[in-house]
Formats: C-alpha cells, structure tokens, sequence
C-alpha cells in the first residue's frame, strides 16, 4: 500500500520558506546547507501533498476517545522547593533562571 | 513458562535472591552492552537496593507480587526522578527530572528493580534507534542489524536477556517495530490506556507507553499493571485487565486481513503472516479478507501530525531551564537558536522544519486540517473493518531488521518501514507484534495483531494461543541472563 | 481649492487580560498568590518539565462563564484549547494555551454611560506568562506568574473616543470586581490591555490601518498612549504618508509610542489543538446555575439606584462602582425613607475617609451599614436634626461606636411628628394674630410661629420640618 507519491507542482518550498520556518522553529541553517534542505523539504512536502488525492473526508477529528470535561478542582497543591525548580538550570542567579546577554 | 513468572517462582522458592538475580543482569550488561548498546544509563546502585528490600519481604515471609524483584529497563524518555533522562538527545544533557513519570511510580510501587533506561532513535523519531546521540542498538539475533526503532534498546535489552521486561513508547510503530526486529513481544495500548504523564512527548496525540517482553503473558502482566487511569494526564482513561483471559478458547474468533496491508511487503514477511493465518484457521478461528483504501494515506497523515505536534513540543528546548546550551552565543535569540541547532540532531531538526511548516500560516489548512479530517476517516474505516472481524492480522513491518547505516541514507525510505504500524497510532487502536517466523537470514519476522479500542484483552489472548501453536518461532539469544 | 481641515475619527478595540481569582493556577494546583519569593509558586507542570501534562481547572471555566454572562455573551456549548506557538524565556513550554477555534464565550457587549455599546469579539481562557527581569543586558525570569489564568477579553473596534476607552475599562474593571472573578489591579498586572487604534476622516465607512500599543497598564496612560498615538497616525495622513500595521510599545517616560518589531520574532502563532486537552461540554443547566450565582450587576444596580430609589444618576455611578460600597449602601438604606440621605452621607462624609481607588475597592469603614441606617432612621423620624446628624457620624467614623452613644435622650425628647404636631397646632392657636399676618401675605409671620415651637421644644424640633406643617395647618 504505498502511498501515492504524486510530482505536480503544486506546493514548491522555497529557500525564503526554509529560512521562515528555520526562524520559527529558532534554527540555524547555515547558508551552505540552504539549498540542499531545500531540496530534501521539497521531497517530504511532495510526499506529504499525496494527501491532496485523498477523499475530502468530513468526519472531523476530535480527540482520540471523544473524552470531554476532565477537570482538576481548585485545591492548591504545595509547590516545589526552589532548588528543586532550578536544580537543572545551566545558569541561575538570585533564585533566578539566568540568561546572560552573552557568552 | 513467562520470564516474570519464572522469577516469581524462583524467588518465591528462595533459588535465588533478588539481589543476587539483579546482580547477574547488572554483570551481564556490562559483558554485553559494549556490543549491543541497549542500555544509556546502568542504575546499578538504585537497582540493588531495591532489591535488597524484596529480599527482606521475603525474608520475613511476606507474600510478593508477580512484578515484585522482577528486574526491567525503561526507556530513555521516560521520566525518572534524580535518574537521567535524556531522550537520547545532545539537547537534554546532564538532565535529571525532579519527579517520576506514572508509569514508573505504578511499577516501582510494585517492586520493580530498575537496572537502567535504554537506548532510543533521538526523541523517538526515527526507525533503526540509530538517530540517538549515544549511536544505535544493535539487534540481539545479529548485531550487524539495526534493532530497529525507536525503542530499539527496549527490544534489545529484552532479545539479550538483559531485562526481564521493558517498557517502550510507540508513535509510529515504536514498540512494535524493534520487537519485530528483534524477535520478541511488544505491545501499543489504546491511546488513553496507559498514563503518558512523565513521557517526554514526541507527538501528544500519537505517543503511547507499553511493554515490550519475550512472551505474551510477561507482556499481559505488564500491561495490567499499568494500564490505570490517571488524574494528571487528560487523555488517560484507563484500560482493562488482560492476563486472566490469555488462554481462552478463540475458536469463531473472526480474524480480518486487510488486503493493502499485505501489499508491497516483501514476499518472506507475507508468506509468515499468511502462514500464521493459517494457524489460527487450525485453532479454529475464521479468517476473512477486507479493504481499507484509506489506508494508503496513513503514512502522509502520520508525518504530517507527529511532526506538527513534534514541532511544538520541542519548542521548550532553549537551553534556560535544564538541558543543554550553547558556549558562546550573543544575545537571547543568538543563544537559544545556536542550542537549538548544536543539541538537536539532524532528523529532529527535519522533523521540527517539517512540522512548522504545515502548521504556518497559508499551509494549516492544506496540511493539518486535511490530515485531521483524514484522521476521522481513518478511524471510520477501522470502525466499519471491526463490524466484521474481532481482530486485525497484519505485517508489523514490510521486511526484517536492516543491516546498521541502511536507514541514515534515505529519509522517505525510512519513513515507509512504518507504513503498516502508523495506521494504529492514527485511529488510537491497541496492536501487539508477536514473532512468527525467520527469513532466509535468520532474522525474526513479526506479525501484529490489532485490536478494537481498548480490546487489549482479545489481542493478546489471540497471540497467546498463537504462541502456544508456533512457540518455535520464539527463540532465545545468545545474551544475557539464563534462568 | 477647498482648505477646510480635514476631521479624523479615532476607532478602537480592545483585547483586555484578566488574572482570575482562582486558588491555584489553570494546569496545576500551584498557587496564584501574587508576590512571594521567585519560583517558589512553581512546580514541573508550570516550569514545563518535559514529559508534564496539563489538567484544566474548573474553576477557571466556571469564572470565564461568570463574566462571560456578566457582558452578555453567548456561552459556547462546545469549547476547545489550543496551543499558540512561540519562543520566549517566559513562556516555559515555547507555546500558551490558550482558544481561537472554540472559545468559551462569543460575543457580549459594555454598554456605556453615554447608551453605546461596545461589543465583543469574545472571550476565552488562557495560561499567564512568566516575568523577565532585564538587568545589565541579563535576563533573569520567575514562572511565579507563569500558568496564572486569565481571560482575554476581546472588543470590536467600537470605541471611538479616549473617555470612551477609558470608561470602557472602567466598566470592565466594575463588573469583573462585583461577580467577584478578579481584582482587574492595573497596577500589579492583574488587569492589561492591548490597544488596537486607527483613524478615518469623519463619516467615512472603511477603516484605516491600525496599530496596536502592547500591555498597557493604567487608565491614565491608555489615555495618553491613544491621544499620542491618534496624533502622530492624523499626522502622518496629513503629511502624506502612511500608517503601518504594527505592534508598539508604549513609553511612559516619554510619552511616546514605538515599534516593538524586530527582526528576530517572526510573528506566526501556529495555533493548533492542544493534544494534551480535551473538549470542554458546557451544559445549559450549568450556565443557568452560575447565572443564578451572579450579583446584581454594576450596571442593573445603578438603573435600580436610580429609577426605585430616586437617586441622582452620579450619585447612582458613584455608589455602584464599588462592590462593597453598592453592599453597603443596599445594607444602610434598609427600611429608611430617604436613601437620598444615605447617599448623602457615603458620598460627603464617608468617602473623604477613602479617598483612594483601592481604600474605596477595600471600603473598610468604622462605622457598620447597620449603624448608619440607625443614624438616618432617627433622622427619618425626626427625632434629631441634620446638622446633629452629620456632626454624630463623624464621631461613630472616628470611633467605631453606634449613634446612641453620642446622643443622650434629651437630645431627641419629644420632636418625634406627633410631638411635632402638637407644638405646631399649640403654636397656632396661641398666636392668631401672627396667623392672620401671615395669611394677609406677610410671610415673616411664619417665624414667629416657628420660634415659638423652637422655643417650646426647647430647640429641639425640626425648624424646617415645623415651618412646612405650620404652613399645612393654616392652608
């Protein structure tokens, strides 16, 4: 059963879009290997746009097992000791998380 | 006899003490991890003095629980409190949560003796375990394959005797596929069955924690141990007890075979599920054969999601409050974006990229929302499949264990090994992957059972009948602990 | 060439947050105490450990519905979160959850004093953000705050004046205190605003391109923000050029606005269901049992102020702005002819002893509403005077004490208005010749009469009250 890997020109990724997206997901791409991600985004959104030959499904999608209204009552719960809050912190100061203008 | 069980009895008998016991998997890791890489961390320490209060239980006469002094190995991103946990990721270095995920406090409750947590693809993407920042798993049967992934450590750990059981976590096939490499048993539960509170999410809606075991019935005491509802994750409800309905008669079982699943796998993996058929056609269960066309979208609409979902969850990883950072850097955005880049591997990052832009604006509707809307399809033609069949008998993966560095090449490739375990994680569904058979090679083939939503009981009382009649296609390993 | 000046309408909306008043935090039972020491409210939910899970807080749906009934909006029967992606050290997870497909509230409107109605987009519930404390460049950050709830409470551009939005949020503040679902205290964040702002020549139909003026944090300097802003946009028009979309901040310093844009936060939210949530089903008979719980409004308290009770309508706007001032106001009057005088007193008497916004929030007076309503009710009867009165409560303010304390007997003996009758007829029947002065059109006349009830009375009558009966009983 595999998919139909269908090659219309319908959704292009460009390097504009790469380094959008790089952006939003707070990733470097170095200019060097622009081209070359480019080119493999483009093969995973063709891969992807196979979906475009599927049936307009109209089920609608809501949670797995339909759950609704699962609710926690508003009872406070002790916190946790602070050391603990920042014991994985690479950098803290004054019960802070700390992020130095520079390194 | 089931590993756990076997423990069991020879603890209860005093064959041995669980100290000692755990001591033997503790030497036995270290004879054996340099090859087989299943294990990330070796809790050694932790391990013993667990088991040194079993030993006292027992000591003193008090009765134990099956699961109790049985040790077991959970996978990396499972969240263990002062233990590290790392995703077998470079971005989450030195990182040791401050408090433990449901299903390790539901098993240490028990008695559990956690030797350590094993090796894993990074952040569970990946198909070989070979993304992880530690290098890949190598297969118990021959370690020149992969053992698959993600939770490669988790079925190498338990193909090398080096854990009585594992849990693992399957998005895509993640329990099921390594257990299909690696020659033994894995179980997906129903999304919901089993808490994912303290599962470092890879995609929310996909993720599932199960147990990967060598026999059906360690698998079903696993499983009912923490298939319990849970007040701190939303989506949990909770499944159904399983083991004491293992061996019942399945004669009239009405077993369904979905043609598309058999189509473009190779011709080894199609004659051992074929012949398996034919097994339950001799335990007297009806085989008959459906459609499910929508099927072929499943791989699209599982990249789509998972990478959607990963892309968020992932986001949290900017080197503030734990994990890692970058050296040298100048300013905020400077430094997250540079321990971002440097900590995340490389099909994280594509997955991450791949993710963001089917969410963005001008695409979400094109990408997510179509594969939302297919998603409801998906579970509609699985519905309708159930209205004639108890249970579904698949391929869990079109081929067997590939040899190491195969799958680094070629991304789409890769992908399409989870063509036959997606559909589960789309539709929520349980499925079990059971060993039922060699190729030419040696490699173990899998077959996977899948189930109704929450029909975790039929699935496995199904592969334990299956198991009873073709217990040669079961076999050990070399490795490991020999009881 | 016509040179007649151009007139520019000023068009706003408002996209409020709001901090309920909830125990503990929307996902996790930490507490969401304003203060304390940094990171001592937190726990690995609201840090955003990884593998941690979000469970949502009833009783944040509860209050969103309180004030969603309490503006008049719709109560969605279905409801949804979703995840709103970006990265920034406050936000411990990189996303907020927060709605945009399916929010808990749709619609709703302010009415102003002036009859507009500002309507409502909607309103939906979502998680607070931590705190950055910038120092030498450095930042340090506290997730104290962060997971707090809040409701964002978005207008449509309908506001088109600066008293406009400043009543606007007033309104907000008054009815979000009275139902009793936030403190709305600018000051300590618990209440910001987004302006959304634009101009358009006077009686055109389009809009123009707005701004927005990020986390405003006082009435005072929405005002001057929208004043600074609505300039420099009129400006810019009239010069030729042309306003650009974009997100500012507002400097109080300078009182200038500036582009909060840079290169670095590329401003897509990638909103998408939150996987780790589920539906929110909100029953009609639910809605109605909160509708039940609801107090009678700032607004409805004021028509009722003035439309029952016969008070002026600024003494209406004054008394409701406060919940615990409308309570106490409502616990004086109990039984009392004048509420007029009760007013009367709150506003000149008791209001010069909370004199700031928060003393008034607070209204923490020494004297109790039930002891006021005993002062005016002996004043009702006539039994001590205006001046007696008002120079008694400022001594029951001081001390705490009731009105029979610093009233003897003798103060009130005998002007009840029975006794008040008999003086006057006694007045009357023992003075004809005043009597016929005063009908013969000598108004004067009317004081010898009224000096001879003071005069009996011992000075004790109402000299007032007994020159308007005296008048009754001649005719």
């Amino acid at each position: 059963m595999s998919p139909e890997l269908i090659k219309d020109d319908e959704t292009m990724v460009t390097r504009e879009d790469v380094e959008n997206i790089a952006l939003l997901s707070k990733l470097f791409v170095p200019e060097e290997e622009l081209d070359g991600l480019t080119k493999s985004m483009q093969e995973i959104i063709d891969f992807a746009d196979a979906i475009n030959n599927a049936p307009a499904g109209d089920e609608g999608f809501d949670n797995i097992n339909n759950l609704s209204n699962v609710f926690r009552e508003d009872e406070v719960v002790p916190s946790f000791p602070v050391e603990e809050i920042l014991k994985n912190a690479p950098e803290q100061a004054e019960d802070h998380f700390l992020v130095r203008s520079r390194e | 006899m089931g590993t756990i069980a076997k423990i069991h009895e020879m603890l209860v008998g005093r064959q041995i003490s669980c100290a000692e016991l755990t001591q033997r998997y503790l030497d036995e890791i270290s004879a054996a991890n340099g090859e087989l890489n299943a294990y990330v961390c070796v809790t050694g320490d932790e391990a013993l003095a667990a088991a040194e209060a079993v030993d006292k239980k027992i000591a003193a006469g008090e009765e134990i629980g099956m699961l109790e002094g049985v040790p077991m190995s959970l996978k990396d991103n499972m969240s263990t409190k002062g233990i590290l946990t790392t995703c077998c990721s470079k971005i989450l270095t030195g990182y040791k949560p401050i408090y433990d995920a449901t299903v390790w406090e539901l098993l240490r409750d028990k008695g559990a003796v956690l030797l350590g947590k094993t090796n894993m693809d990074e952040f569970a993407m990946g198909s070989s375990c070979e993304t992880s920042c530690y290098g890949g798993a190598a297969n118990p049967v021959n370690t020149a394959h992969v053992a698959g992934g993600s939770s490669g450590g988790a079925a190498s750990a338990v193909g090398g005797n080096l854990a009585a059981y594992s849990l693992g976590s399957d998005t895509g096939g993640s329990i099921r596929q390594p257990a299909s490499f690696c020659g033994v048993v894995g179980l997906k539960p129903t999304y919901g069955a089993v808490s994912r509170y303290g599962l470092i999410a890879y995609a929310s809606s996909l993720d599932q924690i199960g147990p990967v075991a060598k026999t059906v019935e360690d698998v079903s005491l696993v499983y009912d141990a923490i298939c319990k509802p849970d007040k701190r994750d939303s989506t949990s409800k909770g499944g159904s007890e399983t083991y004491s309905t293992l061996n019942n008669d399945i004669k009239g079982m009405k077993i369904g075979i979905a043609r598309e699943y058999l189509d473009g796998v190779r011709d080894d993996v199609k004659e051992a599920v074929l012949a398996a058929a034919e097994v339950y056609k001799s335990l007297g269960a009806e085989i008959v054969y459906f459609d499910l066309p929508i099927l072929k979208f499943a791989l699209p609409v599982y990249y789509i999601i998972a990478c959607a979902e990963a892309s968020s969850n992932l986001g949290r990883y900017d080197g503030i409050r734990y994990g890692y950072k970058t050296a040298h850097y100048n300013g905020t955005h400077d430094m997250i974006c540079r321990t971002r880049s440097e900590g995340f591997g490389g099909e994280v990052q594509r997955r991450i990229l791949l993710g963001t832009y089917v969410l963005s604006a001008g695409y979400y509707d094109a990408y997510y929302k179509k594969a939302q809307n297919l998603r409801g399809t998906i579970i509609k033609a699985f519905n309708s499949a159930f209205e004639s069949c108890d249970v579904i008998l698949a391929p869990t993966v079109p081929m067997t264990a590939f040899e190491k560095g195969h799958a680094v090449s070629d991304p789409i490739e890769t992908y399409l090994t989870d063509i036959c375990t997606v559909p589960v994680n789309i539709a929520g569904l349980p499925g079990v992957s059971i060993p039922c058979g060699f190729n030419a090679k040696g490699m173990p083939i899998g077959m996977q059972l899948i189930g109704k939503s929450f029909g975790e009981a039929e699935i496995l009382n199904a592969a334990y009948k299956y198991q009873q009649a073709a217990g040669e296609n079961f076999k050990d390993t070399k490795w490991g602990v020999k009881l | 060439m016509g040179c007649e000046a151009v007139k520019y309408e000023l068009v706003s909306g408002f996209e409020t947050h709001i901090e309920l008043q909830t125990k503990t935090k929307i996902f996790c039972g930490c507490t969401t105490q304003f203060g304390g020491e940094p990171n001592t409210h937190c726990c690995p939910v609201c840090i955003g450990l990884p593998g941690t899970l979000p469970v949502l807080n009833r009783e944040v749906v509860r209050f969103a519905i309180k004030a969603g009934l309490a503006v008049h909006g719709e109560i969605a029967e279905v409801a949804k979160m979703d995840r709103k992606n970006y990265c920034y050290p406050d936000l411990s997870k990189a996303y907020q959850i927060s709605q945009l497909y399916a929010p808990l509230i749709i619609g709703g409107y302010v009415e102003l004093s002036n009859g507009r109605r500002i309507r409502l987009h909607h309103i939906h519930i979502e998680e607070d953000a931590g705190k950055l404390i910038h120092q030498h460049g450095d930042t340090y950050v506290d997730y104290n705050r962060g997971g707090v709830p809040l409701i964002e409470i978005v207008s449509e551009p309908d506001i088109r004046s600066i008293d406009e939005a400043k009543e606007y949020v007033e309104r907000l503040q008054q009815v979000m205190r009275c139902i009793g679902v936030s403190d709305c205290k600018m000051q300590e964040g618990s209440m910001r605003c987004d302006v959304n702002i634009s101009v358009r020549p006077e009686g055109s139909e389009t809009f123009g391109t707005r701004t927005e003026i990020k986390n405003m944090n006082s009435i005072a300097n929405i005002a001057k923000a929208m004043e600074y802003e609505y300039d420099r946009q009129v400006d810019l028009i009239e010069s030729g050029g042309k306003v650009v979309q974009e997100t500012l901040r507002y400097d109080d310093a300078t009182g200038t606005t500036s582009s909060m844009r840079s290169k670095e936060d590329a401003h897509d939210y990638r909103y998408f269901r939150d996987p780790d949530l589920v539906t929110i089903n909100i029953p009609r008979e639910e809605v109605e049992a909160l509708r039940a719980e609801l107090p009678e409004l700032p607004a409805d308290r004021c028509r009722r102020y003035t439309d029952e009770l016969g008070l002026p309508e600024k003494d209406a706007q004054l008394l409701t702005k406060y919940r615990r001032i409308s309570e106490y106001f409502d616990a004086a009057c109990e039984g009392v002819k004048s509420p007029k005088t009760v007013s009367n007193f709150i506003i000149g008497q008791i209001f010069r002893r909370t004199e700031t916004e928060s003393d008034k929030e607070r209204f923490e007076v020494a004297t109790s509403p039930e002891q006021l309503n005993e002062l005016v009710k002996l004043l009702d009867s006539g039994k001590i005077r205006n001046n007696l009165a008002k120079s008694t409560l400022e001594k029951m303010l001081d001390s705490g004490k009731g009105a029979l304390d610093f009233i003897s007997e003798s103060d009130m003996g005998g002007v009840d208005d029975g006794a008040l009758l008999e003086l006057c007829r006694a007045a009357i029947e023992g003075n004809p010749k005043a009597v016929e002065d005063f009908k013969n059109g000598k108004e004067k006349a009317i004081k010898a009469l009224v000096g001879n009830v003071m005069k009996n009375s011992r000075g004790k009558a109402d000299a007032v009250a007994a020159e308007a009966k005296i008048k009754e009983l001649i005719g």
